[in-house]
């Protein structure tokens, strides 16, 4: 028994290897020599581009973390008018793209958007650029990505017992006392696992702040692979990423500690009852968060739509429609079978440090930036082309170059994480009598595997799996540089026709994905409601 | 003293109490009995504030608290204390921490002292940095009721306190507490199933049968 379970490690190892494969990649490029332009960089642009990207991580950090964890304790804690159906509502936001949001409200609030025509009109004030200073930035980036908070700290209100607030109440704890001083630590694990998402991905992110032209971290990665064509230093750039994330993992883990919070017990009944105005009002703010985040940019690019149908609309929308629609499904379905692979029971229980660190390097690849990533796959397949030449005479980059198992690939290293934290989870609840007791009856692997892991872990790997598919589906970078000759996909459609100011043309491919990323995100609310 | 009247709970439609009366006097301890479903609890969480009711009024030491089903008063202003079946200590939070919870408005140095009293009374001194999960079952309670007790509150409620221990601790711990609510006169209502357990405790009991309440 012990010998099949070294086994299989040895090949789940492998496998996460092989996951992790571009961030080694990224890293080895500090072997290489060092090159004048990364003392140019480090002289000119980087001391800027550090103090952007952490005043950026800052600003979204502190908006995402109060303005997640508020709105859930709202939603969890008080009834109020039109909870119900606000409670998932708010996670819809997921199905916008970082990038659609940016051109959304670029358009709007733009020199030549109909806010500031309007106040130039009747009130006589002065055009102004929203692109400069941080602040349009930040609340773009909070606005797309206060769901990860929100969901997170939702899921943890909801196994908070409710007895612990009631003991705050019999203390004489005023409800914001209570909400401040037990439901907000309690939550605390919670809230920096959804900020840790969140802060990955403002790192990584490329179409918001090239819309906006703020330069980041990643600004430089692209500049020095773009503008001078250096894939050792945007290598290397993207590598010191990889460590930053190194470090806020560690700093998440460190603060579940020895958090032993969760009680499964969940309770219908509501802390708090706002009547009155006090309702209205929280009303007021969460409805105002849903229309800000969603309904409203819905609704615009609904208009332009509209307008421009008959000017964009045409029969390569199907090829893009197709093309989204193959890497989406495959893509999904190919993340989700490694990482149900690599969370299983089994892999927990055995006690090599190796294989866990390994799993753990598979996860990193969410913090690499699509396009380090891909330019860290090409650079490998350019270095395992040469090895090929050297021994069978011929150059095999005519296969890997422009495939979709490359780009299949880069998907599988970008977004394991997001499967393996979610199957991850479920899998950590299966306690390890399930497996002893099968085990005892009898069952073999794989029996026990099909039989009782499976079932148990299925509620987790169907969430990973649907927002697996709506970030694939949002997907640029990576797409932009490894797509296969044709693959055009609707991401980067939007992505064309925004990146020239045609906001409203951009309308369409963006209508068609919010659509599609809602319809999943009911779908994934669903299974999330029925498991309480 | 605490007056309840004409209480009347109803889960899913189906009645529990109707018309309930009780009241205790001041100093006195009093043991609800019921059989699970009986509606005991909900009777106890509905004079702390924390449920709702078709109708029922509380007075307690002649201030309205709830009137004709409405309360008038909330949870956390009704200065009552409450102990939980299953303690209910804030996980976070240090022995000290926890107990001192309800009289943070104090000084430092009152707050100390005020807790190493709370400790004394209840013979758990020195384990003011401990973790509830650091202690025992028994113990956790211990500091439960010390919590409860910290603010002086004019009634507590012990909703089921002693059931999720075992036997021999249990006997322990029910003698241990009445004598610690005697020597501080505390008006309080025990609600428990286990009828051994409220003779021992109680100065006074009631049974809710047939939705009503009927004293011994």
């Amino acid at each position: 028994m012990k010998e099949i379970l070294i086994k299989s490690n040895i090949w789940v190892g492998a496998l996460a290897l092989a996951i992790a494969l571009p961030i080694f990649v990224v890293g080895s490029a500090w072997l290489l020599p060092g090159t004048d332009l990364w003392s140019h960089f480090a002289q000119t642009l980087l001391p800027e581009l550090v103090s952007s990207t952490l005043i950026l991580l800052i600003g979204v950090g502190i908006g995402v973390s109060v303005l997640g964890t508020v709105l859930a304790y709202l939603v969890v804690m008080v009834d109020f008018p039109g909870r119900a159906w606000l409670e998932w509502a708010l996670f819809l936001p997921f199905a916008i793209p970082a990038y659609v949001l940016a051109f959304v409200y670029l358009g709007v609030f733009d020199y030549s958007g109909y806010v500031q025509v309007w106040l130039r009109e009747y009130l006589g004030i002065p055009g102004f650029d929203i692109r400069s200073g941080h602040w349009a930035i930040i609340l773009t980036f909070v606005l797309v990505f206060y769901p990860y908070v929100y969901m997170m700290a939702r899921a943890s209100f909801k196994r908070q017992k409710i007895q612990m607030i009631e003991a705050g109440k019999m203390l004489g704890a005023k409800p914001l006392r209570v909400f401040w001083r037990i439901s907000v630590p309690l939550a605390r694990p919670a809230i920096a696992a959804g900020l840790l998402v969140t802060l990955m991905e403002t790192l990584a992110d490329f179409g918001v702040v090239s819309l906006f032209n703020y330069s980041t971290f990643t600004t430089a990665i692209y500049s020095a692979w773009g503008d001078f064509r250096s894939i050792e230093v945007a290598a290397q750039l993207a590598s010191l990423l990889v460590v930053v994330s190194f470090f806020l993992i560690y700093f998440e883990r460190k603060a579940r500690g020895k958090a032993k919070y969760y009680s499964s017990d969940v309770s219908n009944i509501k802390a708090y009852y706002a009547k009155g105005l006090t309702g209205w009002l929280i009303f007021l703010f969460v409805f105002g968060v849903f229309m800000l985040s969603f309904a409203m940019p819905l609704l615009q690019i609904l208009i332009w739509s509209v307008e421009v149908f008959t000017l964009e609309w045409s029969d390569r929308y199907f090829d893009y429609f197709a093309s989204s629609g193959i890497l989406t499904i495959s893509a999904t379905a190919l993340i989700v079978v490694i990482a149900t692979i690599l969370a299983l029971p089994s892999r927990r229980k055995s006690e090599s440090k190796t294989l866990q660190l390994l799993i753990r390097f598979s996860t990193l690849g969410y913090a690499l930036p699509g396009s380090v990533m891909a330019v860290g796959l090409l650079y490998g397949v350019q270095n395992i082309s040469l090895i090929s030449i050297y021994f069978a005479g011929s150059s095999i980059n005519h296969i890997l170059f422009g495939s979709v198992a490359l780009l299949l690939f880069a998907y599988v290293s970008r977004f394991m994480a997001i499967a393996y934290n979610s199957t991850s989870a479920s899998s950590e609840q299966i306690k390890p009598v399930y497996g002893q007791s099968a085990k005892l009856l009898g069952a073999s692997r794989l029996r026990l595997i099909q039989k009782v892991y499976l079932p148990m872990m299925m509620p987790g790997i169907l969430a990973g799996g649907l927002l697996v598919a709506v970030d694939v589906m949002k997907e640029l970078p990576a797409t932009y540089l490894l797509r296969p000759f044709g693959w055009d996909t609707l991401a980067i459609r939007v992505f064309e026709l925004s990146s020239e100011g045609l906001y409203e043309r951009a309308a369409i491919p963006a209508l068609i994905m919010v659509v599609f990323g809602a319809i999943i995100m009911l779908i994934f609310n669903k299974l999330d409601s029925e498991k309480y | 003293m605490l007056s309840v009247s004409n209480l009347s709970i109803s889960f899913d439609e189906s009645q529990v109490l109707e018309g309930f009366n009780l009241s205790v006097e001041s100093g006195d301890i009093f043991a609800l009995l019921g059989d699970s479903g009986s509606g005991k609890s909900s009777a106890l969480r509905f004079i702390a504030g924390l449920e709702n009711a078709m109708n029922g009024s509380v007075v307690l030491d002649g201030a309205d608290l709830s009137l004709n089903g409405v309360h008038s008063v909330k949870p956390e202003l009704r200065e009552i204390g409450m102990v939980f079946q299953d303690y209910a200590l804030f996980p976070h939070m240090t022995v000290f921490q926890n107990i001192s919870f309800g009289i943070d408005h104090l000084s430092k140095k009152s707050k100390t002292e005020k807790v190493a009293s709370l400790l004394e009374l209840i013979s758990l001194k020195g384990i003011e940095k401990k973790y509830p999960h650091q202690l025992s079952g028994g113990e956790q309670q211990r500091v439960s009721l010390a919590r409860a007790l910290a603010n002086s509150p004019k009634l507590l409620l012990l909703d089921e306190p002693f059931s999720s221990l075992d036997k021999s601790h249990r006997d322990e711990l029910v003698k241990d507490v009445r004598s610690i609510l005697k020597k501080q006169s505390v008006t309080s209502i025990l609600v428990t199933h286990d009828e051994a357990e409220a003779k021992a405790f109680a100065d006074k009991i009631g049974k809710i049968e047939k939705k009503q309440l009927f004293i011994n």
